[in-house]
C-alpha cells in the first residue's frame, strides 16, 4: 500500500512540476546534450567492441564463453536505449523478444539479443545460431553508423532518463527481458545508469528550477543502487556482475518497485522543468 | 515474484488510469487506434497537420507501443501501454506519408498520411529551441575532430622526429584536412588562430620572423625547403597549441550567431585569398577541400532548421552547398573561385533569417 501511495504522491508533484514556468535558457541545454552524445558514442564502441566478441563465441561454438559474455555486452545497449530504440526496425532486429512475434521463437524474423539467449540459455547449444550472431554484427555496426550521423533531438534525450526507468518498470522487474538467461540485473543496472547518466548531466539546471526534486531523485537512485548492491556477484564490486534474477528475494523485488515507480514518474517532469514540452 | 508484478500492475493501472480520466474531460479532437491481435484498426489514417491527439488502445492480450515512424526513425511513441488500456499521445506532424507500428512486430504497419491545410502555416519553430540540437551536434563534431586532430598531429611530430620526409609531407596534409575541417571554430580564437594558421606574409620578416610558426611554418619547410631541419620545436609547439585549442573548445563551443556566420566568413577569406590566382596551388585547392568538408557538416546542421520557415533561402543554400562539394575535387580556378563566392553569399543571407533564434 505505500508503494501505491508514493506513485500516487509523485503523480500530484509531477503536475506541479509541469505547471511551473521553466527558465532554463535554451542555449544552457547544449552542453549537456553534447557530452550525452559523446557518452553514448563511447558506449556504443564499447557495444561493437563486445558484441563482436560475444558473436565470434557463438561463431566458434564456444558455449560457455558465449553464455559469460551475453549479458556484459547488453548493458552497453541497455544504457543508450533512448537513443537506440528510435531506430525501431534496429531495435526490433537486435533487441524484440520473443512475445513481440506472433509465432514467438519460432518466428523465422525473430534475431538478436533473444534469439540468440533462447539459444544459449534454453537450448544450452550453439548450434545453428552462426547467422543469428552475424546479422546481429552487422547490425550493431548499421547502429554506430546511424547514431554517429543523428543529430540528437533534446527532448527525447531529456525524455529519454523516465523512459529508461519505464523501462525497468515494465520488463525489468518482473523478470521478464532475459527470461532464459535470468540476467535481468544487469540490464536493470544498465538502464539505471543511462538514466542517471541524463539526469547528472542536466541536475544543474534541474537543480535551479526545483532542488527538493533533484533530491527526491538523488534519493530513490541511491534507495536502487542500495538494493541492487546486494546482489554483485563479489561483495561491494559492482564490476564483478550480478546474481541470477531468480535469487532475488521478495522482500527486495518490492523494495525495487518503489523507487523504480517513483523514479519514472518524478523524472517524466524533466522536460518540462527544462521547458522542453 | 508474482506479488511484485500485480503490485506493479496495480501501480501502473493508477498512473494510466489518471492519465485516461484527465484527457477524457478534454474535448479536443483525438484519432481512435484500436490495436488487437492483428494489428491497428484503423489501418490507414489520414490528419490535418499541426497537432494531433491520438488515442491508442490496446485491445490485444500483451503489452504494446505504438509508434509513428518518419523513415527509418521513430518520430513519437507510447510505449508499454498494458492490454486492455488505452494511452494518449500528442504529436506535432508536418504534412507527409508515415508509417506506424501496430503491436506485435509481425502485424503489418499501417499508414499515416498527414494533409496539408489550405491557409495553414505550418508554425515555423525557429526559436532558440531549435539550434539546441544543431549546436550541441556541431560541439559533438568539434570534439571528435579535436581528438582527430590531435592524433594527427602527433603522428606529423613522430615523422619530423623520425627524418621521413615524405611520410611527414603526408601527415601535413592529413593534419592540415582536419584542421580546416574546424576552421569556423578555430576563426573564434584569434590568439590560437594566429599560431596554428598564419601566413608568412602576416610577419614582419616573413618566413624568418621568430613569431612565424604552426601549420604555414611546417609547409614552409616540409614542402618549400624539402627538409625536416629545425621543424621538431615547430611541431612541438603545434602540438601544445592544439591542446589549448581543445580545452578552449570544450569550454566555450561555437555560439548560435556563428554557426552561419563563421562559416560564410571563412569561406569568404579563402576565396578573398585566391582572387587573383590564375591557378590555383595545390595546397590552396586542399585547403578548400578541407574547408568545405567543414562547412558541409554546418549546412546539414542548419538546413532542417531552415526548411520549413523559409523553404526557398534553404534550397538555395543547399543547390550551392551541393555546386561546390561536386567541383570542388577537380574543377578551375575559376569554377571554384565562384562556386565558394556563392556558398559564402548563401551562408551570409541565412544568417539573417536565423538571428530571431539567437
Amino acid at each position: 500500500m505505500s508503494n501505491l501511495r508514493t506513485v500516487i504522491t509523485a503523480a500530484a508533484f509531477g503536475l506541479v512540476a509541469m505547471q511551473a514556468q521553466a527558465t532554463v535558457a535554451p542555449q544552457d541545454l547544449v552542453n549537456p546534450i553534447t557530452d550525452y552524445k559523446l557518452y553514448v558514442l563511447d558506449n556504443l564502441e564499447q557495444f561493437s567492441s563486445h558484441t563482436r566478441e560475444f558473436t565470434d563465441a557463438i561463431k566458434a561454438g564456444d558455449l560457455q564463453r558465449a553464455q559469460q559474455l551475453y549479458a556484459p555486452t547488453r548493458v552497453y545497449y541497455e544504457r543508450i536505449e533512448p537513443i537506440a530504440e528510435l531506430f525501431a526496425d534496429l531495435d526490433a532486429s537486435i533487441d524484440a523478444r520473443d512475445d513481440d512475434y506472433e509465432h514467438g521463437v519460432q518466428d523465422p524474423t525473430f534475431t538478436g539479443f533473444h534469439r540468440l539467449e533462447y539459444g544459449l540459455f534454453h537450448e544450452h547449444s550453439t548450434a545453428g545460431l552462426g547467422d543469428y550472431a552475424e546479422r546481429l554484427m552487422s547490425d550493431v555496426e548499421t547502429l554506430e553508423q546511424s547514431v554517429q550521423d543523428l543529430t540528437f533531438p533534446p527532448e527525447k534525450v531529456v525524455g529519454g532518463a523516465a523512459a529508461l526507468m519505464e523501462e525497468v518498470a515494465a520488463t525489468k522487474v518482473s523478470g521478464e527481458e532475459d527470461r532464459y538467461s535470468h540476467t535481468d540485473l544487469w540490464d536493470f543496472q544498465g538502464n539505471l545508469d543511462g538514466s542517471k547518466k541524463i539526469f547528472e548531466l542536466v541536475k544543474p539546471l534541474a537543480a535551479q528550477e526545483d532542488p527538493a526534486f533533484v533530491a527526491r531523485i538523488e534519493e530513490n537512485f541511491t534507495a536502487i543502487e542500495h538494493t541492487l548492491a546486494h546482489y554483485y556477484l563479489i561483495e561491494g564490486d559492482a564490476s564483478s556482475g550480478y546474481a541470477s534474477y531468480d535469487k532475488v528475494s521478495e522482500r527486495d523485488r518490492r523494495a525495487l518497485v518503489g523507487p523504480v515507480t517513483v523514479l519514472a514518474e518524478e523524472l517524466s517532469t524533466l522536460r518540462g522543468l527544462l521547458g522542453l514540452n | 515474484m508474482a506479488g511484485a508484478a500485480v503490485l506493479m500492475l496495480g501501480a501502473l493501472g493508477i498512473f494510466y488510469l489518471s492519465l485516461g480520466s484527465k484527457s477524457s474531460t478534454d474535448t479536443a479532437d483525438t484519432h481512435q487506434i484500436t490495436i488487437d491481435a492483428s494489428g491497428c484498426t484503423p489501418n490507414t489514417l489520414t490528419v490535418p497537420a499541426g497537432a494531433q491527439r491520438f488515442t491508442v488502445i490496446n485491445e490485444s492480450e500483451r503489452g504494446i507501443e505504438w509508434e509513428i515512424l518518419d523513415g527509418v526513425m521513430v518520430l513519437e511513441e507510447r510505449e508499454n501501454i498494458a492490454p486492455g488500456l488505452h494511452q494518449q499521445l500528442t504529436a506535432r506532424l508536418l504534412p507527409g506519408e508515415y508509417q506506424m507500428t501496430c503491436g506485435l512486430l509481425s502485424n503489418p504497419r499501417g499508414t499515416l498520411t498527414v494533409t496539408a491545410v489550405a491557409g495553414q502555416t505550418v508554425a515555423a519553430d525557429l526559436s532558440a529551441r531549435a539550434l539546441i540540437g544543431p549546436l550541441a551536434e556541431y560541439r559533438v563534431y568539434l570534439t571528435l575532430e579535436g581528438r582527430a586532430l590531435a592524433r594527427a598531429v602527433g603522428d606529423l611530430q613522430q615523422q619530423i622526429a623520425d627524418d621521413n620526409l615524405d611520410a611527414a609531407q603526408q601527415a601535413w596534409l592529413q593534419a592540415r584536412a582536419i584542421d580546416q575541417h574546424m576552421a569556423l571554430a578555430v576563426g573564434l580564437f584569434s590568439d590560437l588562430d594566429q599560431r596554428l594558421n598564419a601566413r608568412a606574409e602576416y610577419f614582419a620578416e616573413r618566413e624568418q620572423d621568430a613569431d612565424f610558426r604552426g601549420f604555414e611554418r611546417l609547409a614552409y619547410g616540409l614542402f618549400e625547403q624539402q627538409s625536416t631541419a629545425g621543424l621538431l620545436p615547430v611541431v612541438k609547439q603545434l602540438s601544445a597549441d592544439v591542446g589549448a585549442l581543445r580545452s578552449r573548445l570544450s569550454a566555450q563551443g561555437v555560439p548560435a550567431s556563428q554557426l552561419a556566420n563563421g562559416a560564410g566568413r571563412v569561406l569568404q577569406a579563402w576565396h578573398d585569398q585566391q582572387q587573383n590566382s590564375e591557378q590555383l596551388s595545390s595546397r590552396a585547392r586542399s585547403d578548400l577541400q578541407g574547408l568545405q568538408a567543414g562547412i558541409d557538416k554546418v549546412v546539414s546542421l542548419l538546413l532542417p532548421v531552415l526548411r520549413q520557415a523559409h523553404p526557398l533561402e534553404s534550397e538555395a543554400l543547399q543547390a550551392a552547398n551541393a555546386s561546390l562539394a561536386e567541383q570542388v575535387p577537380a574543377a578551375d580556378t575559376q569554377i571554384l573561385l565562384q562556386a565558394s563566392q556563392q556558398l559564402a553569399d548563401q551562408l551570409a543571407s541565412v544568417n539573417a533569417l536565423l538571428a530571431s533564434a539567437y
